[in-house]
């Protein structure tokens, strides 16, 4: 009699199972790379990105093709190490992540297989692709400069090097290295300037710190107004969120700020970007192609731009007017792999000289 | 014989001593016995075992010629028909005395039920509380509630644990007196626990003196407590001064 | 002796097979201790572990210490005192509880920054610029203060259930002893509920060490950030393992010194006796300062941080999709509702199976599944998703016997999402139903089997009935915590599942606080509607 109510448990249990299976069952167990024939024409998306307006694309997607786009988001490492668990059986069939150190980890890791058709090539600069076609580029941002109109004059800017100097004693604003953006910064130094350098530098800039590290981007942006520090390096696309804010205060900072690219006389402004690759065993990768396609075609650069604040990767498609109004700027010209290959590098710097 | 203990043994799991020893014992259709002991003596365990409510190391004990318990059987209280008195009466106390009284009825017809409830409470003289919840008796009433409880099921054997602790002395007298009468009018089977000498001699047909868990004496209350102990056979003669010093 | 087994074998057998649902996947962490040290961990211990574990160890002693002080004397304040206000703070203070620690601390952040309301008008308005510095809460005090607020109502709320319930004759006969309030507050309450204080405080200290988001945001290294630098950072998930088992290690030291702590001094009652503790009614000046203390708390805890959410979302308003509230909302509640009922229908069976089999192995084997709340949600989702890829290969032959194509089923199912949450918050559900066993002990239980009621028929007719309290309370809990939970519902919910909570997440992360006002709004709104549900069932419950 008791046993009745562990029979009624696991019972309830199996029936939840059941209903939680919501997915729609997969084509015959044809495991090749490229699947022959989806019989229901769907396409399974891990993503670290969250924003509103790749649910819209995806919801556009749709509605032009027909493939229905099923989305898991979280942080990068969690959905790879997923992928990686779930092994050949994995229902993923594009990675999508908002930092291309995680694509190349990804490949490191063998989750991923080639992609390439005429389209992409045509679409995406062979720069913003990965050498082995197992990743391409879906969209840019550049890591910036911003600085107290009223106490820094740009005249006095140059480099990510200069700020290490010592007129910024106390000035320099930045958020902490958890940030992969951080992260990749640093990492593309150990790229260009070596090891050595990099840690250099890295401990120039907590000698300069104006403060400890803490809150995001805009954070920064905003201890620059509070009197805190005098410049911040932070994300393009922040600073064009907070121009647009529905918080008038946070406009009014924002435009008591200017803008600088730095390092456009010497190695590039620091470039990261949101990419994606196609899962190895992919059931859907025909699919994953159309929509790899489709996000970096005209219309859908286009919103990336203008919704967004990041940089197309499309040539064909102009950045929305404020970026354009920030002008052309050099970018740094390394294999963005590298910055993957460096992360972990610079994560040990970054804890050796103290920078939060 | 209706109720049959043989060599009754039990342990509890951290002590060292048999808390129950070898303990056999006898009793007939309607007798009420009253076990008398120290407190520590193993009492209320023993009672525990003849209700099922822990599991024997060894012996056998059959009631009305139903095996409750041997090396084979383990009868779940639930089954036995033993109805029980608890020390702190143990009213739930999220129903009221009637659902406390019709909790333990068999399957029967509601009416039945109700009507079956109601003989109980006027046996106990409590005609009128059917609504009450527990917390708004006094413990008198309390107690009485918990024997109509017992007693509404018809137990073959009905089993008391110093029922009368909790009261005060002129009503330990009263529901004492209440108690015989009602035990001998449903004519019931009973064995109660007390440490009281008092309670003993005046409600039992036989008391059972125990101490550390085995059987120091039997006998009925006028031999071992009154003046002229008359000799029983395979009894040991006590003084009253030892059943007092008790 | 198997005739003792025949005793308790349904129950046995089903808090048993619990207990090693809820330890597979910890026992997967809990190997990585063992597991060769790799190339960074040096860097790891040099660099990262002693400092990352002071300032946790401040975090949990100063988090633990306010919110013991503040939940404690609330509870003594409601549970003993009428004053005005009294019958609403009984149950609002426990509403802090519904917002989750990272929105809390975006939203405080959100209020004191310089484009925050309070500079803000200062500066517009008063034409005063402060100083910003005294406007920093991004620190150790800082996060301290978040977590304060937003945990002390574990304290609170079963401290106070405890006191009301409980107490009686003993502050009764303190009071006639001629003792005042203070030194009846000092020598008699705080005594007597040490058990339940200690019980409160744990959870806020489990929570404190899992949380990632508050120290993240803040710029605080502490544990969890180590063990996220790890894996994030370095790529390395076994040294992050490793750690995060390290982090199990204390969690069991902390736990072998609440037992200690706890002895064998557990207060029992007889419950037939149990009755509520009158009110003393305040007067004046005293009732006035009950009454501001009460409101204080509620104010910051609760009031402003969700005055600042409702501006946000109509700051906001048609500029956050909307469409898709509904099925979030509906979402949620499905995933909250369906966890803490299995939990609550699991600690009833492993609460009894601990009660029934008078053991010390059934009464620590519980406790254990603690584990699964003390590690940050992540790991613990990976072990999950481990372990449910692990069932669904075993489960292949089966899935194949009835035709299914695909390898994972479990493992993309809603499914995977509940058992994670079982696994995580067990505790929390377990901690109530155990202490209402605890409260209504073995008698009832005996007379019943007494009075012919079979297990079954005494656990639905007794022991529930008699529990409705610990049920409700622990079910209210759990739910809550779920509504909130962020890491595993990302990872683990099956394809296009978003919850409240995910939608938060989403923008929160990415430094849209006002973005995500309205979600977490909305968790609050539903944890408030379930917080003033139990509220009501409770007391309706005949005494
Ligand atoms: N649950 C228990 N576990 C261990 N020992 C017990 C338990 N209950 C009672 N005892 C011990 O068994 C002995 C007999 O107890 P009990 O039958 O309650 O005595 P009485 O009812 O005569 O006072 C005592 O020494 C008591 O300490
Ligand atoms: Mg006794």
């Amino acid at each position: 009699m008791k046993k009745s109510l562990i029979l009624l448990v696991v019972a309830l249990m199996l029936v939840l199972a059941a209903c939680g299976s919501t997915t729609k069952k997969e084509s015959g167990a044809d495991k090749d790379a490229v699947a022959k024939k989806p019989e229901k024409s769907e396409v399974n998306l891990y993503t670290s990105r969250h924003y509103d307006v790749d649910n819209e694309l995806y919801k556009k997607f749709e509605q032009e093709t027909g493939i229905k786009v099923n989305v898991i988001k979280d942080e990068a490492d969690v959905l790879i190490e997923r992928i990686k668990r779930e092994g050949t059986a994995t229902k993923a069939d594009l990675l999508l992540t908002a930092d291309v150190g995680r694509l190349y980890r990804a490949k490191e890791e063998g989750l991923l297989q080639t992609v390439s058709s005429d389209i992409l090539s045509k679409q995406i600069p062979e720069k913003l692709r990965d050498v082995d076609d197992m990743w391409v580029g879906l969209t840019k941002r550049a890591r910036i400069l911003v600085y107290n109109k009223d106490k820094v004059k740009p005249e006095e800017l140059s480099t990510y090097e200069a700020l290490t100097e010592d007129q910024w004693k106390n000035r320099v604003l930045v958020r902490s290295s958890e940030s992969v953006y951080n992260q990749s910064l640093l990492a593309s130094f150990i790229e260009i300037n070596g090891e050595e350098k990099a840690k250099e530098w890295a401990q120039g800039i907590v000698n300069n710190f104006a403060q400890n590290p803490e809150g995001g981007d805009r954070d920064q942006a905003k201890a620059i107004a509070a009197g805190i520090g005098d410049i911040a390096i932070m994300n393009s696309y922040y600073f064009g969120q907070m121009l647009n804010s529905q918080e008038p205060e946070e406009v009014k900072v924002a435009e008591n700020l200017g803008v600088f690219f730095p390092n456009q006389e010497t190695t590039g402004t620091h470039v990261n970007i949101s990419g994606a690759g196609v899962i190895k065993g992919s059931k859907n990768a025909d699919n994953a192609l159309k929509l790899l396609e489709f996000l970096t075609g005209e219309e859908a650069q286009g919103e990336f731009a203008s919704a967004n604040y990041e940089f197309p990767v499309n040539h064909n498609v102009a950045p929305s007017e404020l970026l354009k109004s920030w002008g052309e700027f050099k970018e740094q010209d390394i294999p963005l792999s590298t910055l993957g290959e460096n992360n972990a590098k610079a994560i040990m710097i970054f804890n050796e000289v103290g920078w939060k | 014989m209706f109720m049959d203990i043989k060599n009754l043994q039990f342990t509890y799991p951290k002590s060292t001593l048999n808390t129950v020893d070898n303990f056999s014992f006898t009793v007939e259709k309607g007798e009420v016995i009253s076990i008398l002991g120290r407190s520590g003596s193993g009492k209320s365990t023993l009672l525990r075992l003849i209700a099922g409510l822990e599991m024997p190391a060894g012996g056998a004990f059959s009631l009305n010629g139903k095996k409750m318990f041997c090396d084979k059987t383990f009868l779940q209280p639930e089954k036995r028909g033993i109805g029980m008195v608890f020390q702190d009466y143990a009213l739930f106390p999220h129903m009221s005395v009637e659902e406390n009284i019709l909790f333990g009825l068999p399957k029967m017809s509601r009416k039945d039920k109700k009507k079956r409830a109601q003989e109980v409470l006027e046996l106990v003289e409590l005609i009128g509380f059917e609504k009450r919840y527990p917390h708004q008796l006094s413990g008198g009433q309390q107690q009485r509630v918990a024997l109509a409880r017992a007693l509404a099921p018809e137990p073959e054997l009905l089993l008391l644990d110093e029922p009368f602790s909790n009261l005060d002395t002129d009503l330990q007298v009263k529901i004492r007196g209440d108690l015989r009468r009602i035990l001998k009018k449903a004519k019931t089977t009973a064995i109660f626990v007390t440490h009281n000498q008092n309670d003993a001699h005046a409600l039992a047909d036989r008391i059972v003196k125990i101490k550390d868990g085995k059987i120091e004496k039997i006998g009925r209350p006028c031999d071992l407590l009154g003046v002229s102990p008359t000799e029983i056979p395979g009894m040991v003669e006590i003084t009253y001064e030892e059943l007092i010093g008790v | 002796m198997n005739k003792h087994l025949a005793n308790v074998n349904g129950w046995t057998i089903g808090a048993v097979l619990i207990i090693i649902l809820l330890f597979l996947p910890n026992v997967s962490i809990v190997t990585g201790v063992f597991s060769p040290a790799s190339e960074n961990w040096t860097h790891i211990k040099e660099f990262m572990l002693l400092n990352y574990i002071k300032s946790s160890l401040t975090l949990v002693f100063f988090t633990a210490l306010f919110t013991i002080a503040i939940g404690l004397s609330l509870a003594w304040l409601i549970a003993q005192y009428d004053f005005p206000l009294r019958n609403f703070m009984k149950w609002a203070l426990i509403l802090p509880l519904s917002i989750p620690p990272f929105i809390g601390a975006y939203t405080y952040h959100g209020i004191i920054n310089y484009t925050g309301v309070i500079q803000k008008t200062l500066r517009n308005h008063f034409d005063v610029t402060p100083n910003p510095a005294y406007f920093d809460i991004m620190n150790v005090p800082g996060a301290i203060f978040i977590y304060t607020l937003f945990l002390y109502p574990y304290v609170y709320m079963i401290t106070r259930i405890f006191l009301s319930h409980q107490s009686a004759s003993l502050i009764e006969s303190a009071r006639t002893l001629g003792k005042g309030p203070l030194e009846i507050f000092f020598r008699v309450v705080i005594p007597i509920s040490r058990v339940s204080i200690i019980g409160g405080a744990s959870l806020v200290v489990l929570e404190v060490l899992n949380d990632y988001g508050v120290v993240k945001y803040f710029g605080i290294q502490t544990f969890s950030t180590a063990i996220f630098q790890t894996w994030f950072g370095l790529g390395d998930l076994d040294a992050a393992i490793k750690l995060a088992a390290s982090l199990m290690g204390i969690v069991i030291f902390i736990l072998v010194i609440e037992r200690l702590l706890r002895g064998g001094k557990q207060f029992s009652y007889s419950t037939t006796k149990v009755r509520p503790l009158p009110l003393v009614r305040l007067k004046g000046r005293k009732a006035v300062f009950a009454t501001l203390y009460t409101l204080v708390i509620f104010s910051v805890a609760f009031l402003i941080p969700i005055l600042q959410l409702i501006d946000w979302v109509i700051l906001t308003f048609g500029k956050v999709p909307m469409h898709d509230v509904l099925f979030y909302t509906k979402n949620s509640v499905i995933v909250a509702g369906l966890g803490a009922f299995l939990i609550i229908v699991f600690s009833l069976v492993v609460g009894n199976f601990s009660r029934v089999v008078n053991h010390k192995f059934a009464k620590i084997l519980p406790k254990l599944t603690v584990l699964g709340y003390s590690i940050p949600g992540v790991v613990v989702a990976v072990a999950v998703i481990t372990t449910f890829i692990a069932l669904d290969r075993f489960l292949a032959p089966v899935y194949q016997y009835f035709g299914m194509d695909s390898e994972l089923v479990l493992s993309v199912s809603l499914f995977m999402l509940i058992s994670a949450y079982v696994i995580r918050f067990f505790a929390i559900g377990y901690n109530s139903i155990e202490s209402g066993f605890d409260k209504i002990g073995t008698d009832f239980r005996d007379a019943s089997r007494m009075l012919g009621a079979n297990s079954l028929r005494t656990f639905f007719k007794i022991d529930v009935p008699m529990m409705k309290g610990a049920i409700i309370s622990g079910f209210i809990l759990v739910f809550v915590d779920i509504l909130k939970e962020i890491p595993l519902t990302l990872i683990l919910r099956p394809f296009n599942y978003d919850t409240l909570a995910t939608k938060a997440f989403q923008y929160a992360s990415d430094e849209k606080i006002m973005e995500a006002s309205q979600a977490s709004l909305l968790i609050v709104g539903v944890s408030t509607i379930a917080i003033f549900v139990f509220h009501k069932l409770l007391r309706e419950e005949p005494k």
